[in-house]
């Protein structure tokens, strides 16, 4: 089922995200990231922060929804991911990052629900976060929790580095030998959650939500976040 | 070391609040200092590695409590020991809690974890204020990890874990701040938001949460103080 692995995490995917820069835009502005190695240094700590707990969300939602194809639709099922929803709201006290997440989400379903079909789909709420829907989509795609993580924890870095390389015309080679270096903290953060039944990661970075509202307040920004 | 306390607050006559259970032991002990007011002391040095605190507050419904500390606290690191200091924070909210302790120091070689968990009642409110100073004076940082959990009639309104020191998550450079600053407010008076120079404050379902970052303590509480709600608007330069 690696082929629909692929799918989800990979940025020619009708989602939407190719209009989210995850706060390199304002990164960029703020001075923050201006070459490979700050971009480097930026993507970390994207990904430790809300990579993991996108990560740690998606993994619980794909397990709500379970193994069978279709997944059931119950109340249950609802309630759990509506659960997971304010949880992702509790993590996200930026009305920018919040907005972000849910337009990714809405954005997914969208492509989601034609390239899976799947009840499954109806049990999420409207608009939810992105890291809920991406979880909804990896176990209608014939996905594990663990693949979800994956994909959420790689998504959560792959877009913010494709931005960096338009704002700042950056070698496209040495942008993706950025990310691709990254590849074994991605999957540490994948590996992390596995048998993991602790409180869902609340890992934060100030500095994020700062340049998001900052952006968001632009008008003369390329990205939507 | 282990260390325990215990305070429930109760409405009392005249807007007393009275405590009727007060309990402490280990590296902490409490002492009434006012109406609705009681201070933190420590009795040992420290926090060191290893040493852990639990401190339990219940304000009932109509009770009033402000905790408050007589001096920062340092974490040190144990000699030998690679465990954390911890010390956590369990509150059950129907009343004013205000929780307001003097800042933490975190020595060069130590972590410390400080978690701070208020379940709110209908009636519930909360001002809670977090300050982190990494290192002492001349001295390489140490290592902070700072969990907020805030729960108002079972559903969570904000739950942050904040990491910093060397090796911390959002602590890498040219962002690696060693001062810290973070209010959370939940009562009946929303506040939209506001950014500042390393500082922004965020709306929460009743209150709102600032946060502020720097290298020195004392500018860093000035930038989160003129993100509160109801401060003097800065002019700027």
């Amino acid at each position: 089922m690696n082929s629909a692995l692929l799918t989800l995490a990979d940025s020619r995917l009708p989602a939407g995200g190719h209009t989210h820069s995850g706060g390199v835009e304002q990164a960029i502005a703020a001075g923050v990231v201006h070459d490979p190695g700050s971009l480097a240094a930026f993507l970390r700590r994207r990904l430790a922060t809300s990579g993991a707990v996108a990560a740690a969300l998606a993994t619980a939602a794909c397990a709500a929804i379970g193994p069978d194809e279709g997944g059931p639709e119950g109340d249950s099922v609802i309630a759990d991911l509506a659960a997971l929803d304010v949880e992702a709201d509790a993590r996200t006290p930026s009305p920018a990052l919040r907005a972000a997440s849910r337009q990714q989400g809405r954005g997914l379903v969208r492509v989601g629900r034609r390239a899976w079909p799947s009840g499954a789909w109806n049990a999420l709420p409207a608009l939810p976060h992105h890291p809920i829907a991406l979880g909804v989509a990896a176990a209608v795609a014939g996905l594990g929790p663990r693949d979800a993580a994956q994909a959420a924890a790689y998504l959560s870095i792959s877009g913010p580095a494709t931005a960096a390389q338009r704002l700042l015309a950056m070698d496209p080679l040495t942008v993706a030998a950025v990310t691709a270096r990254l590849a074994p903290e991605i999957d540490a953060v994948a590996d992390g959650l596995h048998g993991h039944d602790g409180p869902i990661s609340a890992a934060t970075d100030p500095l994020l939500d700062l340049l998001a509202e900052v952006h968001a307040a632009r008008k003369d920004r390329f990205f939507a976040s | 070391m282990k260390t325990f306390v215990e305070i429930v607050a109760r409405p009392g006559p005249g807007g007393l609040t009275v405590l009727p259970v007060v309990r402490a032991s280990g590296q902490l002990a409490v002492r009434r200092t006012g109406p609705t007011t009681v201070h933190l002391v420590a009795t040992a040095f420290g926090p060191l590695g290893g040493d852990d605190a639990e401190v339990s507050l219940v304000v009932e419904e109509g009770a009033c409590l402000a905790v408050r500390s007589v001096a920062a606290a340092i974490a040190l690191p144990a000699r030998g020991a690679i465990a954390p200091s911890a010390q956590r924070i369990t509150a059950s909210v129907d009343g004013v809690l205000d929780l307001r302790l003097e800042p933490t120091v975190v020595a060069a070689g130590a972590h410390h974890l400080a978690g701070l968990t208020v379940d709110l009642g209908p009636a519930g409110a909360l001002t809670a204020t977090e300050q982190v100073l990494l290192g002492r004076t001349g001295e390489e940082p140490g290592r902070w990890t700072g969990t907020v959990r805030v729960v108002r009639e079972g559903r969570p309104l904000l739950n942050t874990t904040v990491g910093l020191g060397p090796d911390q998550p959002a602590w890498l450079p040219p962002v690696a701040p060693r001062a810290y600053a973070s209010t959370v407010h939940i009562g009946d008076d929303e506040a939209d938001v506001l950014t500042g120079d390393d500082a922004v404050r965020l709306p929460l379902p009743g209150g709102w949460v600032t946060t502020a970052w720097g290298s020195e303590l004392h500018r860093v509480v000035r930038a989160a103080t003129l993100l509160t709600p109801g401060a003097p608007v800065r002019v700027p330069a």
